[in-house]
């Protein structure tokens, strides 16, 4: 094992923190507005992927126009769910642990009855990649953190610039400090279903050019995501950042030194260790 | 009447907090419910704004009937609730906090002018535009929210103890906002627990006793009364 393989591994991780970082932002950010722990957000960020899947690989259509149809199909989905699903249940923490649940369920199967058996993998994103002084990182990894950070960027200016993105956040800090502004807790939690799923499909078309898909890749990007607002801080878009970024760093450097089931055990020894030591995360708040 | 509630039932956990009360507030008047903690001023408040539902009776205001609305149908037709314990956006600046309270206002224009005045009128505010609405004192996170409900432009301004946990000099401070507010004005729904600082500013009062309404009158009337005097003024 050489320094390079640390900067390689370091640089990997990196880009794989892009993805989760797509797929915590959603979570957290529902988690803030609807009080909803969105058991079926990893089901979102596989649909993402699929229906990249299907318009790109089935049906021909450039690669990343289909990226940004499923982003906005996915979002749609989301609306949807919100409406017939989470909106009816008023509020009921349990129920919507069940529905959500329920729900992810539901999608996975949907999913495997809908598409053919066999191994699916997305065309890459680009081909190739940059080498840096011996140190190689494929050209599809650098997209992926590139549109996962501008996507950040591009949501963390809506939040604070836009009267509907400071309502939002609003919402998140003080629900009934909310409503008392005459702001409409429904558009509200649409909007965040919405938001959150585009930004999950994207996730899964990213680390759907990475990995192969399969209709039960959503419960580990969960988890992932799980695993960054803990460490982040939860309804702290800073936090997921630098969350996801720990994350995607610490599986690559942990599958380097002691294999890849380490890689994926100890992210999780650590959401333990936070949830009693430090609950509020890095950056979360109270 | 500007706002007229009329046998106002509402029950919580099984128990009946609110055991039909009937009271009225009259349009540029200042109004005030006293009572002890638990006797029912916050549920009506809350009742009034649509944050709890009641169970029987109704609630009228500008002549339409609102009970049973959602908050922000309440908040549009000019109803502004400052709640108890403040309810500030803790992380948002405080003029953004203020921003928000202009949420549903349309016109551009007139959202500058509002900020224009009510920074005219807590400089303290317009000094501390950016910070985080947290880290104010107890008194500027007060006036903040009430500047916030201002930016709405309410008919009827519903306050829930404004003066709860602030030092004596910011008390007197906030009964000259209300009074302030009133000349503006602006109709004011009063509920304290400092029963000297409500039955300073507001005109009329209502007594609440374990969910009903025990005594009600002018200010002038129910000070000269053994149970005020007894049991709020100390006398």
């Amino acid at each position: 094992m050489s320094g390079q393989d640390v900067v390689q591994a370091i640089l990997n991780g990196l880009c794989m923190g892009g993805t989760y970082i797509l797929v915590g932002l959603g979570l957290t950010l529902i988690l803030g507005v609807m009080n909803i722990l969105q058991f079926a957000h990893g089901e979102i960020y596989m649909l993402g992927a699929f229906t990249v899947y299907f318009l790109c690989v089935l049906k021909g259509l450039n690669l990343y126009l289909a990226v940004f149809v499923s982003m906005i199909t996915t979002g749609v989905v989301g609306l949807i769910i919100e409406r017939v699903l989470l909106r009816p249940l008023k509020g009921a923490f349990l129920s919507y642990v069940c529905a959500t649940t329920g729900l992810s369920l539901i999608l996975q199967t949907l999913v495997l009855l809908a598409f053919t058996k066999g191994t699916k993998q997305l065309p890459s994103l680009w081909k190739g990649s940059f080498e840096l002084g011996g140190v190689y990182i494929s050209r599809e990894r650098v997209i992926a953190i590139t549109m996962a950070l501008l996507l950040t960027l591009a949501l963390v200016i809506f939040l604070r610039r836009t009267k509907y993105g400071l309502a939002m956040t609003a919402s998140a800090q003080n629900r009934e400090g909310a409503l008392m502004q005459g702001i409409n807790p429904y558009v509200m939690s649409a909007m965040v279903m919405a938001i959150g799923s585009g930004l999950a499909a994207v996730g899964g078309a990213l680390g759907g050019s990475i990995f192969n898909l399969d209709p039960y890749m959503g419960g580990l990007a969960f988890m992932k995501g799980i695993t960054l607002i803990v460490i982040g801080g939860l309804g702290s878009i800073l936090g997921a950042v630098v969350g996801g970024l720990i994350l995607g760093i610490a599986e690559s450097l942990l599958a380097l030194f002691f294999g890849s089931q380490m890689g994926i055990i100890i992210p999780l020894v650590l959401v333990i260790a936070f949830l009693i030591f430090r609950p509020r995360g890095l950056f979360g708040h109270e | 009447m500007l706002l007229e509630i009329r046998n106002l039932r509402v029950r919580y956990k099984g128990a009946e907090v609110l055991k039909g009360i009937s009271c009225e507030v009259e349009e540029g008047s200042i109004v005030t419910f006293l009572g002890a903690n638990g006797a029912g001023k916050t549920t009506t408040l809350r009742a009034i704004s649509g944050l709890v539902a009641p169970e029987a009776g109704e609630i009228w205001f500008d002549n339409k009937r609102i009970d049973g609305l959602p908050p922000q149908k309440i908040v549009q037709m000019g109803i502004r609730h400052v709640l108890e314990g403040r309810a500030l956006f803790p992380y948002m600046s405080v003029l953004d906090n203020l921003k928000l309270g202009a949420f549903l206002q349309k016109d551009r224009s007139r959202i500058d002018q509002t900020l224009k005045d009510i920074f005219a009128h807590f400089p303290v505010l317009k000094e501390r535009q950016g910070q985080q609405a947290r880290t104010l004192s107890g008194g500027e996170q007060q006036m903040l929210t009430i500047a916030r409900a201002l930016m709405g432009h309410p008919r009827l301004l519903l306050l829930d103890e404004p003066s709860l946990g602030l030092s004596p000099m910011m008390v007197r401070q906030i009964g000259k906002i209300v009074r302030d507010i009133h000349e503006r004005g602006v109709t004011v729904l009063l509920v304290e627990q400092n029963a000297r600082l409500a039955l300073g500013v507001a005109e009329k009062c209502y007594v609440f006793e374990t969910g009903s309404i025990v005594a009600s009158g002018t200010t002038a009337e129910l000070v000269e009364s053994d149970l005020v005097r007894k049991a709020y003024l100390g006398l």
